[in-house]
């Protein structure tokens, strides 16, 4: 078995788990809202850079920076338009909202890019050795860029007045006002930034896998997985479990073939759910 | 009490005689109706009465419909015995499922379910030696399609009357105490986590028998149609526009969702996903508790859960003084 | 067999939140038939003391007793079974139910028409048989209270547990519900509550218990509880 392979081949997926994961916990952490739609900002993130790259001939890393906002600006009118409107429902009311809106995405995604796959050959092709292994230099760009930018925003949200802001608003939102912050303003920022972080995987994933429609839905039960290990609520939890959860899921698919493989990482999340709710580091799920 | 059941009649005539009397698209779009009904129904129990919504009602059709398609095709079953035995495995599935996941709170059980599905999906997937994977699975058509017809419109009806006696009934007031406050109603000595875990049982039967029938009248399964998310939404956009915890609810919901399936089928295809999904995030915003609670308590409708009413309007006349204690028997007391 | 003459007892309950300590070994005796009461300013631990008693919170270190058996750590269903019916501070009704269908859905054991006619008697009692089909939602804060009341009677317990229920009404409602409990006392209810209106606590009460930081610092009828230096103290 040849696990160094394995081992880094699990790492780099797990970076970009990492950046999906952790802009879906910024959401649900400021918020409680936890974002259905999530997926499809990947998958619309994907396709976006396809068309960009592949399509009007913009050099990939202009695609780093025009795709992710976006997506931002998506998830900003999601915001505005309906889930400012259900902010004091009971969390149930907001997952339907971004469940049907998903929908809408993926019916937009479908009608803007057609059903099938696309890739982007070409783009970050070729491969280095490292350590004696064999990497692609996709991959490898993906996971720097992506753990880069979640460790990043993780600094923000620790030592920046903004992000002492959107803490305050996560942990004790009436507090918050009281101090002079704006809750709309951090909501409406925040979510933008988690949108953006989507979006942003999208366009680091656009090389690497082939991008459909259909991508967000595959991509969101993992996020889903990985947030549930790692702790709802917690940051640095998303980070690690996306890492382990990488590594499972490459192990995983060796053992018993990609589809099944995928399966494991869902199950596993059901096993934390019902064993250890707040998973590694997180806030509560059980009745 | 007599106009509900005058209606029901008619309805099931007009139903049983389709076959007969209707076109090939009227008999085609009446089985979409009562497929969708079926699953309305079903998932009304569970997220409408019990207030436990979810995504994942669709995993027990897809299981029905491949325990049925593969007892036809491998075991030589005949079908009207398959039906039955997908729908135990649907209940099967239900009770461990069920017991483990209604622990967790609203939002993850919902996700629970929904991935779940996706599962259970990628199982029929990658097990392609049994399942046929996404190549599909075929079945030796029926010659004659009307007792399964027939079978659609049984099951309709038993669920219909079935939560209109669900919704007279205190085990129906039970249920809704556990939507509208689960701990303040297990603190009243109500059994929620029995409760919680019966229905979920109940709502998986129809939906797995469902998922057989399909699979025989279509002559075919596979994963997409079995998984579908499409039915998942339509579903789940029925009973939330029609009406959540009411007994017309899922009813007026399929006859609406199932028109403009109609319509757009017919000329925007392409914008089914994106129509219904924006239906559904509008009922959300506006109208949560459906066109017939929304009915109810503006008058248009009479009022649910007429039976206590009635009985404390039959109490009222000519009753005797109050003659029960209203505490344990001072009996009791003179004992200490 | 003979029943206890203290039909709740708590035994030196401590419960601590994540370093503060909420309740320092508290320790109170209910009297079967009795109205007894627990006052205290803010923070002095009287709601955690509640819910310990109802079993919605587990204490650290003591035990709560009714009818003679340990029920600490029991759920509220468990300790609803036992016979005590609760109320909540901020009413827990079931807002898209009728007042009659709130009442009856808690029932058990007994059939449909017992279950309404009962219903109906409590609606009576308390004097609320107008709102019978009004929805959860639309009432009033005071009929609120009133139904909750109803609600927890339903169930004819033993003992009712009362979560501030005078909090928020006026003084005519606060009086009638004091008529009620009364009522009830007479037949056999113990009833035990917690709340800030001294005036009802003082003035209707069997027995008095004064919480402060956690700790019951005074205790037993009204007259002497009012002048004892220590809960003028804790008060003012």
């Amino acid at each position: 078995m040849p696990i160094t392979e394995l081992l880094i081949g699990g790492l780099l997926l797990g970076g970009l788990y990492a950046l999906m994961a952790c802009g879906l916990n910024l959401i649900f952490g400021v918020m409680r809202v936890i974002n259905f739609a999530h997926g499809e900002l990947l998958a619309i993130g994907a396709l976006s850079t396809v068309s960009l790259v592949a399509g009007f001939h913009f050099p990939f890393w202009s695609a780093l920076l025009l795709v992710p906002i976006l997506t931002a600006a998506i998830g900003l009118v999601m915001h505005k338009l309906v889930l400012q409107r259900l902010a004091g429902a009971p969390m149930i009311m907001s997952l339907l909202a971004t469940y049907a809106i998903s929908t809408i995405l993926v019916n937009g995604a479908i009608l803007t890019w057609g059903g099938g796959y696309r890739g982007l050959p070409g783009v970050l092709s070729g491969s280095v050795s490292v350590l004696g292994q064999n990497l692609s230099i996709s991959r490898l760009v993906a996971f720097a860029v992506a753990l880069g930018v979640s460790l990043a925003v993780w600094w923000v949200l620790e030592k920046t007045r903004w992000g002492r802001a959107v803490r305050s608003v996560s942990q004790a939102p009436e507090l918050a006002e009281i101090s002079g912050i704006s809750i709309e303003h951090v909501r409406n920022t925040t979510f933008a930034l988690g949108a953006a972080m989507a979006g942003l995987a999208g366009v680091l994933m656009a090389p690497t896998f082939a991008s459909d429609p259909q991508l967000g839905v595959r991509f969101l039960i993992k996020a889903f997985a990985v947030i549930i290990v790692g702790g709802m609520g917690s940051y640095p939890g998303a980070i690690a479990a996306a890492l382990l959860l990488g590594v499972i899921e490459v192990f995983g698919g060796y053992f018993t073939g990609a589809v099944i493989g995928s399966a494991l990482l869902f199950l596993l999340m059901l096993a934390v759910l019902l064993v250890r709710p707040r998973g590694l580091l997180g806030v509560g799920a059980r009745t | 009490m007599m106009k509900p059941i005058a209606l029901a009649v008619v309805l099931g005539l007009a139903a049983l005689a389709v076959p007969y009397f209707g076109t090939e698209y009227a008999l085609s779009f009446t089985m979409q109706l009562l497929v969708f009904m079926i699953l309305a129904y079903s998932w009304n129990l569970i997220g409408g009465y019990t207030g436990y919504t979810h995504f994942g009602q669709v995993c027990f059709f897809g299981l029905g419909g491949y325990v049925g398609a593969l007892l036809i095709q491998n075991a030589g079953m005949r079908w009207y015995f398959a039906v039955p035995v997908a729908a135990l495995a649907g209940a099967a599935l239900a009770l461990p499922l069920g017991t483990a996941m209604l622990r967790l709170k609203g939002p993850y059980f919902a996700i629970g379910m929904f991935g779940l599905t996706r599962v259970l999906e990628s199982l029929v997937l990658g097990f392609d030696s049994v399942t046929k994977g996404g190549t599909g699975l075929y079945l030796v058509p029926l010659d004659n399609l009307r007792p399964v017809y027939y079978a659609l419109v049984g099951l309709a009806i038993v669920m219909i009357v079935g939560t209109w006696r669900l919704d007279n009934s205190r085990l129906g007031l039970k249920l809704l105490a556990i939507r509208e406050d689960e701990q303040a109603a297990d603190s009243l000595g109500v059994r929620t986590t029995r409760l919680k875990i019966g229905t979920f049982v109940v709502s998986a039967i129809a939906p797995a028998a469902v998922g057989a029938l399909n699979a025989v009248y279509l002559g075919f399964i596979d994963p997409p149609t079995a998984f579908s998310p499409v039915m998942e939404l339509t579903t789940i956009a029925i009973v939330l526009l029609g009406g959540m915890g009411t007994v017309l609810g899922p009813l007026v919901g399929a006859i609406v969702l199932s028109v403009v399936n109609e319509l757009l089928w017919a000329r925007f295809p392409e914008y089914y996903l994106a129509i219904v999904g924006t239906l559904l995030l509008l009922a959300v915003l506006y109208m949560p508790r459906g066109i017939v609670n929304l009915g109810m308590k503006r008058g248009w409708l009479p009022a649910g859960r007429s039976l206590f009413r009635q009985l404390a309007r039959e109490g009222g006349r000519g009753r005797p003084p109050v003659a029960a204690p209203l505490v344990p028997d001072e009996a009791k007391r003179a004992e200490a | 067999m003979n029943a206890p003459e203290h039909i709740l007892v708590a035994e030196n309950v401590s419960k601590r939140f994540e370093g503060r300590v909420a309740l320092d070994n508290a320790s109170l005796k209910v009297r079967r038939g009795s109205i007894t009461g627990v006052i205290g300013p803010n923070g002095s631990g009287k709601s955690t003391l509640f819910n310990i008693i109802a079993g919605t919170l587990t204490p650290n270190g003591g035990r709560v007793l009714i009818e003679g058996e340990d029920v600490t750590g029991a759920s509220p269903a468990d300790i609803c079974r036992r016979g005590v019916g609760r109320t909540f501070q901020i009413s827990r009704l079931f807002a898209e139910m009728t007042v009659m269908e709130n009442l009856v859905a808690v029932a058990h054991g007994i059939d449909d028409r017992t279950a309404v006619q009962r219903a109906m008697e409590l609606l009576e009692f308390l004097e609320i048989t107008a709102i019978a089909d009004k929805w959860g939602s639309e009432l009033s804060y005071g009929q609120r209270k009133l139904v909750e009341i109803a609600r927890a009677l339903m169930l004819k317990p033993v003992i009712m547990l009362l979560d501030e229920p005078f909090a928020g009404i006026n003084p005519r409602l606060q009086n009638r519900i004091v008529e009620h409990l009364k009522s009830l006392c007479a037949r056999g209810l113990t009833v035990f509550f917690i709340d800030h209106e001294m005036r009802i606590v003082l003035a209707e009460c069997d027995q008095v218990y004064v919480l402060a930081e956690g700790s019951v610092i005074a205790s037993g009828p009204p007259a002497l509880v009012r002048d004892d230096p220590r809960v003028l103290d804790a008060y003012f």
